[in-house]
């Protein structure tokens, strides 16, 4: 059987980590390429990293830093493959062929496809053709209007006026590899996933689902292992919260039973 | 570029102080978390209170060690509030760390010294030699424009070495650092963590980047005290950083008059020359002093915009006296500065050339052969002359008055 995965996903926002409430409130909260490393000493299962900057604008503004402060979205994901010891999908931003390449040149496995499923979706189609399925991640924000769970682009600020349910599946027939789904009124509130939402979209795609959004306890995960057929639990805040938290969170689940890959560190070797 | 219009409009905080961010309205996200703690009522603050109980015992119940809590302190009056919840409140025998880097004032000294019969507890205090720290002094002033670096790597460092070989689980931490810039919120209940050490206290540096310089040799057993434990050490006895400020109500004012009232806390006899309060940073000459000058040099601000922002949050200060406190001292050259290059062995010219090589170009220009940038009150102003070789300058002309 296929192990469950625990993946952290980080938020990269005008050359700053940051925490996201709601989509609506962000939060620097510092360096991503050393969180990439923390992450790797780990032991997460992947990386997802998506790059929510609207402006084209990386500076985080000061220079005595070792690390330098990289002031490109090349050379941000250049340097933080280097420090990955984990398969690395990188979203944002991404509109062309051209986009796809480059990211997988700098050292992504996998993109993930927001804006692009609503803007093109003949380009998500060649996308999966020319660099296969299995690279191609749809990213998919959900937001309950009226009752109904809506896919939204952009950000989360253009609803597609599709149902989430459909607009997942529709991502499935243009080749789509996986879905990253999250849930925008869950984004940072750590009241837990929208178990329902990802029960309904996991039962209906045969390509793996990979939950976000919500988590605030390790129980969260337990959750949607136990009451959904997601492939992976993902989450952004909560792993800056607390120290190992991604070996903590992968222990718990471990030690439940449950079927993640054994918790492991792999420190980094210094001097 | 940074200009007029890039200030808090509740506090006196620039929008590019690291890690802030200003919201739509104009109002930077340390008042917006200030604001949250601001409303949280009393029944908010019981429930924090009964979390904090919660958490202490599961981590306690871990513990193997001899001491209850271990405390990294350097005598201030937020160690002595810390004691004072920790010992006093709740019975409990911490074990207190300093990591002392010399620097000491020497109304620090006492309290740091009466701090453990006071309270009856053992205190443990770990400071590497005056050689090295000259050393550090002069390699983290070359290397980043901070001759503090030695102090934020000890004092970040040193407890998480002691609880791991004393086996204590819970270090109780004090303020919620964070909320100088707005980081994260109330309810996130953020722990200390390596990353918040290297990422934002160290700047990315570690102890490694200090060895074998040939002016200032040092080895990597002189720096013993900077070598953060592994991630396996720390998950061996279950060391866990929480803090104070995140459960019950942070209020520096209020909290020194109590250690005064109580525990016979003494603040600075003389004033600070570069910010207003009295209580805060006596265990370090330099930080209230060039350390913090030196934040003004990079960044355009000091620890008086720090604090009157702060006590402005609190309600201890309106707005307009925030901006007076900060005309009267976030540009002052302070005395310590001669102290310092005496005791490094530094002329005054090498220190601003080497200062000036760290201006944000984002915040100064040069005219006139001065340093100027914009005012929190509006306009600019020259801060003083520039040292940096004029092959240097490039970065900083601007075609100055916009």
């Amino acid at each position: 059987m296929l192990k469950k995965r625990v993946i952290p996903v980080l938020l990269l926002r005008n050359g700053y980590l940051v925490q996201s409430k709601k989509f609506s409130k962000y939060q620097n909260i510092g360096n991503a390429i050393w969180a990439v490393r923390r992450m790797s000493e780990w032991g997460a299962d992947e990386l997802i990293y998506l790059d929510i900057t609207q402006d084209g604008q990386y500076d985080a503004k000061r220079d005595d830093l070792r690390h330098g402060n990289p002031t490109s979205i090349e050379a941000i994901v250049r340097e933080m493959s280097q420090s990955a010891f984990m398969p690395m999908t990188v979203g944002g931003g991404i509109r062309t062929l051209l986009d796809i390449e480059k990211r997988l040149q700098w050292g992504a496995d996998k993109v993930s496809l927001n804006t692009l499923l609503a803007e093109a979706p003949n380009l998500v189609e060649e996308a999966a053709k020319e660099f296969g399925s299995q690279c191609i991640v749809a990213s998919i924000d959900s937001k309950r209007v009226d009752g109904q769970a809506i896919a939204f682009t952009h950000g989360g600020q253009t609803s597609t006026e599709w149902t989430t349910l459909d607009w997942a599946k529709r991502a499935e027939q243009l080749g789509c590899g996986e879905v990253l789904l999250n849930d925008i009124d869950a984004d940072g509130q750590q009241t837990g996933y929208n178990i329902d939402l990802i029960a309904e979209v996991t039962q209906a795609l045969s390509i793996p689902v990979i939950a976000l959004g919500g988590a605030g306890e390790w129980f969260d995960f337990e959750d949607v292992l136990s009451d959904t057929q997601a492939s992976a639990v993902a989450a952004a805040n909560l792993f800056h919260y607390r120290d190992q938290s991604v070996y903590l969170a992968k222990k718990h689940l471990f030690d439940s039973g449950f079927a993640v890959r054994k918790p492991e560190l792999q420190p980094f070797i210094t001097k | 570029m940074v200009n007029e219009a890039n200030y808090c409009k509740v506090c006196v905080a620039p929008a590019h102080a690291v890690n802030m961010t200003l919201d739509e309205d104009n109002v930077c996200s340390a008042c917006r978390v200030a604001e949250q703690f601001e409303q949280l009522s009393d029944d908010h603050w019981a429930r924090r209170k009964k979390r904090f109980e919660r958490l202490v015992e599961s981590i306690k119940s871990q513990n193997e060690g001899d001491y209850d809590c271990l405390i990294p302190v350097s005598g201030g009056k937020d160690s002595y509030y810390q004691i004072h919840k920790m010992a006093t409140e709740y019975g409990l025998k911490p074990l207190l760390v300093t990591y002392h880097g010399n620097n000491y004032l020497p109304e620090g000294d006492y309290n740091r010294d009466r701090m453990r019969h006071v309270f009856d507890a053992d205190h443990l205090m770990v400071g590497p030699s005056v050689s090295v720290l000259k050393k550090m002094n002069r390699l983290g002033f070359k290397m980043m424009g901070d001759m503090n670096w030695h102090a934020h790597c000890g004092i970040f460092t040193v407890p998480i070495q002691v609880a791991v070989r004393y086996k204590i689980p819970l270090i109780i931490w004090g303020e919620t650092a964070w909320d100088i810039s707005g980081m994260y919120d109330p309810d996130d209940f953020v722990e200390f963590s390596a990353q918040m050490r290297h990422d934002n206290a160290l700047r990315g540096y570690e102890w490694y980047d200090f060895l074998d310089d040939e002016q200032d040799p040092l080895s990597s057993k002189d720096l013993n005290w900077a070598k953060y434990p592994s991630d396996e050490e720390i998950l061996e006895v279950g060391v866990r950083g929480i803090y104070v400020g995140n459960f019950f109500k942070w209020d520096p004012n209020a909290h020194t008059q109590l250690v005064k009232d109580q525990y016979g806390w003494k603040e600075k006899e003389e004033p600070f020359e570069r910010t207003y309060r009295k209580m805060s940073n006596l265990d370090d000459r330099y930080e209230n002093g060039i350390h913090d000058l030196l934040k003004f040099v990079k960044f355009g601000y000091g620890r008086a915009t720090d604090h009157a922002s702060k006590d402005i949050r609190t309600g201890y200060m309106t707005r307009d006296e925030g901006i007076e406190m900060v005309r009267n001292y976030d540009h002052v050259v302070s005395s310590d500065l001669y102290y310092w290059l005496d005791y490094v062995d530094m002329t005054e010219d090498e220190f601003w050339r080497i200062a000036d090589g760290f201006r944000d170009p984002r915040v100064w220009w040069i005219e006139d052969g001065q340093w100027h940038k914009y005012n929190l009150w509006g306009g600019s102003s020259a801060y003083g002359k520039v040292y940096l070789p004029e092959s240097e300058w490039a970065k900083y002309l601007r075609k100055e008055p916009a």
